[in-house]
């Protein structure tokens, strides 16, 4: 039967091509209908499949929480809960009920703009003198209320040291305020002879005062205890935040000879300036993490003009020739191969001048001599001059002279070095003290608990700032080019930052700073990594045009024809069929 | 599949008016202060005919180091063709002038970029800051947020772009760009652009940045004009306006405050034979009152030391008198857990390690990780279907 309705089929579209074109005997044939349909199924099954592979990937960014998490810092920045207390020794009647709130209004009123990191505090104010135990004032938590009961300290600070008295009361703020002490400034008051406050190198001062009675004067000592120093460092000047954003810093001591034909200095870095370092780089191990490296240089010249003085017998280099002392194409300094990118690196040079311009002095705008014979540049670093001993003589031998910088001379120079690199950090070189009676104690580390929890607080609070802020811009600026490559890596780097974010603000709250200081390092390190991920080249994305550019050349002319061969081929076989629906009607009718 | 112009441009204006609403109260506007200077100074052109922009480079170059800019804080990037090439009738000398009185090649001359790392991309990642991790320290620019940066470019360039290298071009768009996340990433306080090329005003025309002040050597549609031919070299070795703004500086040394506008004013049409114009609108400090040296120069704000920290060593000793007894055991103590450590996490790991084989072994069979394999399966699919139809209608 299959031949009979081919041939049936040839002759029928014969006679339908001739007579009448409405008819047709046979049902019409499928197969190229089959053919032209499924060709134009399969392209249109296809297409997902294209669209897939040539997708950009685009690791999703978190920029809702990004921006809320920003929003919230702007709108509350960082507060870092602080307690100070003060606690009286001897016997006091205060002649105003509230001691604690006038306290807490002296400190309010010195505090100047809202700078970052500073404190929230709260006062409280305990007497404690044996036979009566009288609190006041609001505490964080009951924890940190003074126990009472430290009658006897009186008499154990009588006749000790300061040192011993500083140890001594340590002991006693651990004891006697349990759980908080590493968030509690305490100060002592005691009634006695020779007046004299002192600030210790933890977290507390004491101060013996001839007469209680006097209240203003007791609230003025305490505030500007608490306020200048406690909380603010005893600095007016803004913050330096010398770290590098990837929260290391390098510092590299450099010993430079400037004429070696003269004589030539070697020195012991490695184990004097190690030795003596190594707490003061532990210390600050929440605010960066520092490595050390030190060099000997040779043929270093400085770059700026000394003047012989007849008076002092010594070449002087006056303040106005400072910016033009170091010889940048001369010191190579910038060897550094711990360094990576991204790290601040702080110089540290000791200058070894040359016969012909010894003994140098450094003089002072005040038209003084300088007290360390040295000076800094902020954000770079610090040089200091040594002058070798007996340079004055003008008999020199024939011979070179070289020579070990003494250790101790060694150990001097470290002593203005960290006086420098507390400049650097922000803080003072050492306190000038308003009064002979004020006295602040130096602390081996390099910087008092105290100073260490301002920067902890301030380095904090400026990484969260910077992180926020360049996680903000990294997202505003991939979202500004939809067809560039975001890389996974950078993805999973904003997550961790913002989580590193998240925690460190959680830990402010809690009072916990040196981890929070941790966080915030580990927060900004990360969002400067992705920001500076060097896939995001805004050069290298593909534009929309560039797409169809690719594609198009292929597939229009192709799914032109499979389109059109489908729609001619659904309209004929409709045709035909309807042809032939007609014939069985016509023959149903006459039959 | 068909792009959305119009929404793609809605998404774009929303996300700049939300960006700005946030930007602009985060900009706190703390003065910060001017620490140190930079200098990148590139020469996109290479080819012996070229002579005079590699002229014009080591020049401007020289002068720089000269005031003061040490060069650990210049970028160069220079196609370093010239000294060495074949044409060059006296070898390893550079000179700028016919007299041949400086040879701009002689001695220290440290090019960061050389040859065929003058590229676009290059140039655009030295401005961003977005390196790879291997590229040394030197070849980065390591601005902060005090840095005055001097940016010279010179070469050939037209309306709105600079070629670069005879093979790319640098648009303006692009580099509007990257001065712009430069500057939300706060790497330079105040910019100065100076191109010598024609058209060269064209080049920052896209400019939106504040604190970044431009020249450029000629209006669009005028010409920038070398200076004059070298008889004995063979091709013209510097250029007028490069020519004009070294004879300036041949006047000044390191301690001299010339001011930026003397600079800008000095540059006599007729004698440039086009219009060298500038562009202050993103500048608020009055030209008059900024001196050369800002750009040119090296400053460093140096601050006496008053004092030592006293009392540092006599805490140190006090403290250290008393432990070092206590801690030489206590330092064996921790070096045994150490190792303890050490060798359990070891063992850990290599139970970790065959997981992880495991897993990726299964991924790798199941997982989509390539669309390549994708597309061969949909390939393959359509092939199926073909021959399915095929032999279902025969």
């Amino acid at each position: 039967m299959a031949d009979d309705t081919s041939a049936a089929a040839g002759t029928s579209t014969e006679t339908g091509a001739g007579t009448e074109s409405n008819l047709r005997t046979t049902k019409p044939g499928t197969k190229r209908l089959f053919l032209t349909v499924s060709v134009l199924i399969s392209f249109l099954l296809g297409a997902p499949f294209l669209l897939k592979s040539t997708e950009i990937h685009r690791s999703p960014l978190p920029s809702a929480a990004i921006s809320s998490l920003s929003d919230h810092l702007h709108s509350n920045p960082p507060s870092f809960p602080c307690h100070f207390q003060a606690i009286f020794l001897s016997p006091f009647k205060p002649s105003d009920s509230s001691l604690s709130l006038s306290v807490a209004e002296r400190i309010r009123a010195q505090l100047s703009a809202q700078s970052c990191g500073n404190c929230n505090f709260t006062v409280s104010v305990t007497v404690d003198s044996g036979s009566s135990c009288r609190h006041e004032g609001d505490a964080a938590s009951a924890a940190c209320l003074w126990e009472c009961g430290g009658g006897g300290l009186v008499d154990a600070i009588e006749g000790r040291d300061d040192q011993g008295i500083d140890e001594l009361l340590l002991s006693a703020v651990n004891g006697r305020t349990g759980g908080c002490a590493g968030r509690v400034y305490s100060i002592f008051v005691i009634e006695g002879r020779d007046e004299r406050v002192v600030i210790g190198k933890h977290r507390h001062a004491w101060m013996v005062l001839k007469d209680l009675d006097d209240s203003t004067s007791v609230v003025s000592m305490i505030g500007t205890v608490f306020g200048d120093y406690f909380m603010r460092g005893g600095v007016e000047k803004g913050e330096y935040i010398p770290v590098g954003s990837d929260g290391n810093v390098v510092l590299s001591f450099s010993l430079l000879n400037s004429n070696p034909s003269d004589w030539i200095y070697d020195w012991d870095f490695q184990r004097t300036g190690e030795v003596l370092l190594a707490p003061v780089l532990e210390a600050l191990a929440p605010v960066a993490n520092i490595t050390m490296e030190s060099q000997v240089l040779y043929h270093a010249p400085k770059s700026s003009i000394s003047y012989w003085d007849e008076k002092l017998e010594a070449y002087v280099v006056n303040t106005r020739d400072l910016p033009f002392f170091v010889n940048s194409n001369e010191w190579h300094l910038d060897t550094s191969l711990s360094a990576s990118g991204r790290s601040k690196v702080l110089q540290f040079v000791v200058y070894v001048p040359s016969a012909s311009e010894c003994p140098l002095y450094i003089r002072t705008p005040e038209g003084e001599m300088s007290k360390t014979n040295a000076f800094i540049s902020p954000m770079w670093g610090g040089v200091a001059i040594w002058n070798p001993p007996g340079c004055s003589m003008q008999s020199q031998g024939i011979h070179i002279v070289r020579d070990v910088l003494p250790p101790q001379e060694l150990e001097k120079i470290i002593e203005i070095f960290i006086g420098q690199l507390r400049l650097l950090f922000g803080l003072n070189s050492n306190y000038v003290e308003p009064s002979p009676k004020f006295k602040v104690l130096a602390s081996e580390k390099g910087f008092t608990n105290w100073e260490l929890d301002l920067l902890y607080r301030q380095h904090t609070c400026f990484n969260l700032l910077s992180s926020l802020s360049t996680l903000q811009s990294l997202s505003t600026l991939v979202e500004s080019l939809p067809r560039m490559i975001v890389m996974d890596e950078i993805g999973k780097q904003v997550e961790l930052s913002l989580e590193a974010a998240n925690l460190a603000e959680s830990n402010i709250s809690l009072g916990i700073n040196n981890a929070s200081a941790l966080s915030s390092i580990r927060a900004r390190a990360l969002a400067e990594d992705a920001f500076f991920h060097p896939s995001i080249m805004s050069i290298s994305y593909s534009s929309m045009e560039h797409y169809f550019a690719i594609y198009m050349p292929f597939f229009a002319p192709v799914s032109l024809h499979v389109l059109l061969a489908a729609v001619k081929e659904v309209k004929r076989y409709f045709a035909e069929r309807s042809k032939y629906l007609t014939f069985r009607a016509s023959k149903l009718k006459s039959s | 599949m068909a792009s959305d112009p119009m929404g793609s441009q809605l998404r774009r204006i929303l996300s700049i008016f939300f960006s700005l609403s946030i930007i602009l109260p985060l900009s706190s506007p703390s003065p910060t202060m001017h620490n140190n200077n930079w200098a990148v100074l590139v020469c996109t052109s290479r080819f012996w005919f070229n002579y005079r922009h590699m002229a014009n480079t080591l020049s401007l170059y020289r002068t720089v180091k000269r005031l003061g800019i040490p060069d650990e804080r210049i970028i160069l990037m220079l196609a370093d063709d010239m000294a060495c090439n074949a044409r060059n009738n006296y070898p390893a000398q550079v000179f700028n002038n016919e007299n041949h009185q400086l040879n701009l090649y002689g001695d220290n001359v440290e090019v960061d970029y050389r040859g065929y790392e003058v590229t676009v991309e290059n140039f655009l990642r030295v401005l961003t800051g977005r390196h790879e991790a291997s590229v040394p320290r030197s070849k980065h620019l390591l601005s902060d947020e005090g840095s005055h940066i001097l940016l010279y470019m010179t070469g050939h360039g037209g309306n709105e772009f600079l070629k670069f290298q005879d093979t790319e071009e640098l648009q303006s768009h692009d580099l509007a760009d990257a001065v712009k996340q430069m500057k939300e990433k706060n790497r330079f306080k105040e910019l100065l652009i100076m191109v010598d090329t024609c058209q060269a005003a064209t080049l920052f025309s896209q400019l939106q940045s504040p604190g970044v002040v431009t020249i450029g050597s000629s209006m669009k549609g005028e010409n920038s004009y070398s200076h004059h031919l070298d008889p004995d070299v063979g091709v013209s070795v510097v250029d007028r306006f490069t020519f004009y703004t070294l004879a300036f500086f041949e006047r000044l040394d390191m301690y001299s405050n010339a001011s930026l506008n003397s600079l800008f004013t000095s540059y006599d049409p007729t004698l440039l034979m086009s219009t060298a114009y500038y562009r202050t609108d993103l500048y608020e400090r009055p030209l008059n009152m900024v001196p050369v040296t800002n750009f040119f120069g090296s400053v460093m704000k140096t601050i006496p030391t008053d004092s030592a920290y006293p009392g540092f060593l006599v805490a140190h000793a006090s403290e250290y008198a008393a432990i070092s007894a206590e801690t030489e055991t206590a330092r064996v103590v921790l070096e045994d857990e150490a190792d303890h450590s050490k060798t359990y996490d070891q063992s850990e790991k290599g139970l970790q390690h065959t997981l992880d084989e495991w897993l990726k072994l299964l991924e790798g069979k199941l997982g989509v990780k390539d669309p390549e394999v994708l597309v061969a399966y949909g390939l393959g699919s359509m092939v199926l279907l073909l021959t399915i139809s095929t032999w279902l209608s025969s």
